[in-house]
């Protein structure tokens, strides 16, 4: 049978009643321990979704410019206020595709070192 | 100290507006037209040409330009022979390359290395794109707008994640970038004069002297100390240098919290400075700014290296801002070394959370080594043209030419290997000492 909440709790009493608080702390770690666990594998998950939408966003932004190639070098080159269109591409595919290379790296399982 | 750094910021931008338009390897060429060539004229040896914003001319060929060589309906720049008299034509380049899949492939791959590299050291990837992109048929105008384009979008991914890792002092990032814009007027100005008074030969021996001079002996010296680091226990001790500027208590002293340094601005300045002045004269202000931080601010190659990313974002969008109203990025170009060098350098500033701080060095310090090579190969012709040596011969020149390029080439793939061993080990070492947690944990 398996032990409930209550059963716990009703044990850490019991064990604090009888004069033994240190196992009592013991049993009521072990449900925050239990609690936590499922919390940690969530975080482990690795992002598969936001990866596949930034990378097709990213693709579809490369797909637009070469498809459009004859446009785009005419209307990016004009100079003065038109440097807003090269500045601002550059900036567009830092955030998308800079986004998706973060989390192909992490898909990929290749993470900074976390500090033991 | 707030005051201070404010009066800074604003100095730092209105430098610029108050000279010309300046940026890191020199301005925007302004006697340049943009346009498309639409008929030519055989008999007269005419063209016409409709620039960019409608406005029609008929330009003349020069003799030297055969009417083959005229390609209609493509974007060119055309530079003007104003001592020929009007509207004659001295020069014309395409503006736009024909893309061909081992171009494409080959921008892929060095964009990959040069972001790995500028990720990892914090500035790279610079050096060999600008010429990469020339070899590739890109003129000289637009590569460098290319580059600095790319380079601003991948240092601010850089910084981000080395941010988040704790790397960045966003403060010292300030004060060195504003401090090395400045740096690069006054680079600039001395190129100018240069070139006003020795002619092109005389500005490409400077900048190449300077640039194996810098390279050489700053690149011996982190090497040493890298190694030394190697050979001990591989942690850093701050310099000596560092530590007596430390105690110098001149007004206004400044606080780097990441750094852990507190510093007087007499001492930051200054490296911020020469940081620019090198930028605006060999295009790599980061190899002497990285060094400047460790060596004589105090800063750890892990905290100087990851600052840097910063700097070069300052720059780079300032740089970037100049080239794109004059019209000159490619952001084809741009967009191909993005797509893999926005991994890369991400990579590359995972890769120092494995490794130790002499890595850093030992990865910098070898890159300055080999491209001081790949310049030092570029002098011999440089001297020939100033009349300070015997012309050389036709097979030796390309020969120089051919060493110069390849060794900037050895040098990207040699950092690239270098980093990805130092990341893989450090990530099986870690892995085994996780291994080993886990097992004493249960066990």
């Amino acid at each position: 049978m398996a032990i409930t909440k209550f059963d716990q709790h009703a044990m850490a009493a019991a064990f604090s009643e009888a004069g033994e608080p240190e196992t009592a702390r013991e049993i009521l770690k072990d449900t925050g321990a239990q609690k936590k666990q499922p919390q940690a594998h969530h975080q482990a998950k690795k992002p598969y979704l936001s990866t596949v939408i930034l990378g097709v966003l990213s693709l579809t932004a490369y797909y637009y410019v070469f498809s459009n190639e004859k446009l785009v070098t005419d209307v990016f080159t004009r100079g003065g206020i038109y440097a807003i269109w090269p500045l601002g591409t550059a900036l567009f595919v830092s955030f998308i595709h800079g986004a998706f290379g973060s989390n192909l790296l992490t898909v990929l399982g290749l993470e900074a070192k976390k500090s033991h | 100290m707030r005051k201070f750094l404010i009066v800074l910021i604003i100095a730092g931008f209105l430098a610029p507006l108050l000279s010309s338009p300046a940026f890191a390897a020199g301005p925007p060429p302004k006697d340049i037209l943009k346009g498309v060539f639409t008929q030519v004229d055989a008999q007269q040896r005419t063209v016409s040409f409709t620039k960019d914003g409608g406005e029609v001319m008929t330009l003349t060929l020069p003799e030297k330009m055969a009417l083959e060589e005229v390609s209609l309906n493509k974007k060119v720049m055309v530079s003007l022979d104003t001592h020929a008299g009007p509207g004659v034509i001295k020069e014309v380049d395409r503006m736009f390359m024909d893309m061909t899949t081992s171009k494409v492939v080959a921008l892929l791959l060095v964009g990959m290395i040069g972001g790995l590299l500028s990720g990892f050291i914090g500035s790279g990837g610079a050096f060999v794109l600008t010429p990469a992109m020339m070899s590739l048929g890109v003129p000289g105008a637009v590569a460098v707008a290319t580059n600095m384009c790319h380079k601003f979008p991948k240092a601010l991914v850089g910084t981000y994640k080395r941010f988040k890792y704790g790397q960045v002092d966003l403060k010292l990032a300030a004060v060195m970038g504003v401090t090395a814009t400045i740096g690069v007027q006054l680079g600039i100005q001395m190129q100018k004069y240069i070139l006003n008074t020795y002619g092109n030969a005389g500005s490409n021996l400077y900048v190449s002297v300077i640039f194996v001079a810098v390279l050489v002996l700053v690149g011996g010296y982190v090497f040493f100390d890298a190694y030394k680091l190697a050979r001990g226990d591989g942690g850093e001790k701050v310099s000596k240098l560092a530590l007596r500027l430390q105690k110098m208590e001149l007004w206004p002293m400044m606080e780097f919290k990441v750094a852990k340094v507190r510093i007087s601005a007499w001492v930051t300045v200054p490296v911020g400075l020469c940081t620019g002045l090198l930028a605006a004269t060999i295009a790599v202000g980061g190899f002497v700014g990285v060094p400047g931080m460790i060596y004589v601010v105090g800063a750890s190659a892990m905290v100087a290296s990851a600052t840097e990313l910063g700097i070069a974002f300052i720059m780079g969008a300032w740089g970037s801002v100049q080239w794109g109203i004059s019209g000159l990025i490619d952001i084809r170009l741009a967009l191909l070394l993005l797509s893999t060098s926005l991994i890369g350098v991400q990579l590359g500033a995972l890769g120092t959370t494995y490794v130790k701080d002499y890595m850093i060095k030992l990865v910098m310090a070898s890159v300055m080594l080999v491209v001081a090579v790949s310049r030092g190969a570029m002098i011999p012709g440089y001297l020939a043209a100033l009349n300070l040596r015997a012309p050389l011969d036709h097979g030796m020149a390309t020969f120089l030419d051919g060493l110069s390029f390849w060794t900037l080439v050895a040098a990207l793939g040699l950092s690239g290997i270098i980093i990805t061993i130092a990341m893989v080990v450090g990530m099986m070492k870690d892995r085994a000492e996780k291994k080993v947690l886990t097992a004493v944990s249960h066990g």
